[in-house]
């Protein structure tokens, strides 16, 4: 475990010096020590250094290890392995929200957009968790419920996409594609604050997820009370998930692929799964936004599709890996 | 259907069976009758057994017949391609998407658009149809591989993986060209406007041979759905009826991703109301299914078109907005009792 922990700690290290290094202005590692020891010795490099690519780095690494936790988190409550945090409603929350206010509302500030999405993603994994409770719920039910909520929201999207505006209609559709570009002290000082919390207590929770991925009735006869903890994980991934869309858009595919990377490295038990699932999470989206903003320079591609550019190829080689291995 | 008919005997469901045909005979009518023009059901009759040339039967015929057949037979399609998923893979959330379907026929549409300069409706339904299939060999290849051969759960996460990523590609294309994004966005939605006879003609044959090797072989599927160890005791070799499924759902869901573009709802949500309204035996399961998802997609294009009177009005709006609020009503009803 501490090796596995210690080489993708290694990795994100690595990742984030490139990701301080390369850049329309290429640095060398001397130019990097001064600015991030504050030496004011070149004023320039600094800014670029601390203000634009430091940042930016770290959102994406808070971004991509909300993402893998509470992919890790869903997929274990939902005991399904296609689960990740859009089935509870997250992303079509967010996406009708920030569609409607880029496309209806453009004259609004930009500024209003995490707030709009967070909101619809808090609102409609409320109004699933709300629905599909009838003297308790179940993971089938708040699966399917989740799947008629998800339609109808992303009917209201498809809708805006469809008949808005064809310039509105492309900046919504960036926005929806899920990117970093914008990160600044600011945007990683509150994203941390706000998914610190529920983070740590994911991890206290190990216990109870290992206990509910047994089934409801099994979970029930070893004495869980099934329904808190099935609530208290579906409130933690939505805070997660809900302010990670909030600050990135939808990286749709990091919260999927990242616990399965991490359950064939360090199996199902959660205790280990859910660190190593958040850390794999974080590398993917670094190196995601790294890549994208480098291959196609000046230019960039959001985080969110380069994410499944290079994500889907490596899980592919994985799986293809792991073919002989009986499931 | 809704009542619930899970105890019912074997003849109680050919009723309904029957019930539900003439049904979705009525609302073929009715959706033929209905439009910017009403057309008296003796015009509809007339353009069909003499067809004279007139401007109201040249309407029918060049526009209103093939609109609908479009849509029984894409509905029909996705319905039973997706009740033969979820039987495969044991996974409420398996749909005909899941193969990279949807997601290959659109990334196929966008590139023949933007690449190749095909011209829009030619282009939609023959790419569609081959980026379909091509995604759906993929994955079956990917998720088959191996000693532990075709695995659901390897299937699916090839699947997933696949579809990511060309979405991600597709998504990348349209963000660069916004001509291309301004073409294809209707498509995209899902819609049946816009098709011709010699479409629907070509695609025909394709979802009718799938219609019926489904329906032919789903003593097949009801023991596929039982899981792998279960029948490989009863006799059923996994590797040839995963195949044998993986072509029937090709068939069926390229043909409708290729007549009415990519539409999710129909094949992911049509089973499971069927499975409510009848249990969980898929010999009935595929009948129903078929009916179902007829009924819903001609149900919700007649509705764009009357009550909104948008000739172009993505189908794949109206029912979900139509049939998602259904859905959440039936699953809250009877979806799994407490646990």
């Amino acid at each position: 475990m501490i090796a596995i922990l210690t080489s993708l700690i290694l990795t994100i290290v690595a990742l984030l010096m490139a990701s301080l290094s390369i850049g329309d202005v290429p640095l060398s590692w001397r130019d990097i020590t001064a600015a991030l020891l504050h030496t004011g010795y070149a004023p320039q490099t600094e800014t670029i250094v601390l203000d634009l690519r430091l940042p930016r780095a770290l959102l994406a690494l808070l971004v991509g290890m909300g993402l893998g936790a509470a992919g890790a988190l869903v997929q274990t409550v939902m005991r399904n392995p296609l689960a990740e945090p859009g089935i509870l409603g997250i992303n079509a929350g967010a996406a009708l929200f920030v569609t409607v206010l880029i496309v209806a509302f453009p004259a609004v500030s930009i500024a209003f957009l995490p707030w709009a999405g967070f909101a619809g993603a808090s609102a409609t994994a409320a109004l699933v968790y709300a629905l599909s409770w009838r003297q308790g719920t179940s993971s089938l039910r708040v699966i399917l419920i989740g799947i008629g909520v998800g339609s109808v929201v992303g009917a209201g999207t498809t809708v805006l996409m469809a008949f808005g505006d064809i310039r509105y209609v492309q900046r919504a559709m960036i926005w929806l594609a899920g990117s970093v570009h914008d990160g600044d002290w600011h945007r990683v000082r509150t994203l941390l604050l706000w998914i610190a919390p529920p983070l740590a207590l994911a991890c206290m929770f190990w216990r109870e997820l290992d206990l509910i991925r047994l089934g409801d009735q099994t979970a029930r006869a070893l004495g869980q009370r099934v329904e808190h903890a099935r609530g208290m994980a579906i409130v933690l991934c939505t805070l997660i998930a809900g302010a990670v869309v909030a600050f990135a858009g939808l990286i749709g595919f990091v919260g999927l692929v990242a616990p399965h990377i991490a359950r064939f490295i360090a199996g199902p038990g959660h205790s280990r799964l859910l660190p190593v699932a958040a850390l794999t999470g974080g590398v993917l989206v670094m190196a995601a936004d790294l890549l994208g903003r480098t291959i196609v320079a000046p230019a960039q591609l959001p985080a969110g599709l380069v994410a499944a550019l290079i994500g889907a190829p490596f899980f592919g080689w994985l799986l293809w890996r792991r073919r002989h291995v009986p499931a | 259907m809704i009542g619930g008919c899970v105890r019912c005997g074997d003849s109680a469901k050919v009723l309904l069976l029957m019930a539900l045909v003439c049904l979705l005979v009525l609302a073929a009518i009715v959706s033929i009758t209905q439009g910017a023009v009403q057309m008296p059901l003796r015009q509809v009759v007339g353009a069909i057994i003499d067809f004279d040339g007139s401007r109201d039967h040249l309407v029918i015929m060049t526009v209103r017949m093939p609109r609908v057949l479009a849509g029984l037979l894409a509905g029909a399609a996705l319905g039973v391609a997706g009740a033969i998923m979820q039987a495969l893979t044991g996974n409420p959330l398996a749909s005909p998407d899941l193969l990279g379907i949807n997601a290959g026929a659109a990334f196929a549409v966008v590139v023949a658009l933007t690449f190749m300069h095909a011209t829009s409706g030619a282009a939609y339904v023959w790419y569609a149809f081959s980026g379909a299939a091509a995604a759906a060999v993929l994955v079956h290849a990917f998720g088959s591989a191996g000693i532990s051969g075709a695995v659901p759960l390897k299937l699916m996460l090839a699947g997933v993986a696949l579809t990511a990523f060309l979405t991600s590609l597709t998504t990348a294309i349209l963000i660069w060209n916004q001509g291309t994004l301004d073409t294809v966005r209707l498509w995209t939605a899902g819609s049946l406007s816009g098709r011709s006879m010699p479409q629907v003609a070509a695609i025909a044959p394709y979802i009718l041979s799938g219609l019926a090797a489904a329906l032919i072989m789903r003593r097949q599927f009801m023991t596929l759905s039982l899981g792998r160890e279960t029948a490989r005791s009863i006799g059923q070799s996994p590797l040839l009826w995963h195949g044998i499924a993986i072509v029937i759902v090709t068939l069926l869901a390229g043909g409708a991703v290729a007549l009415a573009g990519p539409i999710g709802f129909v094949g992911l949500v049509v089973p499971h109301i069927v499975r409510f309204g009848i249990g969980v035996d898929y010999r009935w399961i595929i009948p129903f299914s078929a009916l179902g998802g007829a009924l819903l997609l001609v149900l919700a294009d007649t509705a764009g078109r009357t009550l909104l009177a948008q000739q172009s009005f993505p189908v794949g709006v109206t029912m979900a907005l139509i049939g998602g609020p259904f859905f959440i009503w039936l699953a809250r009803r009877s979806a799994g009792g407490r646990s």
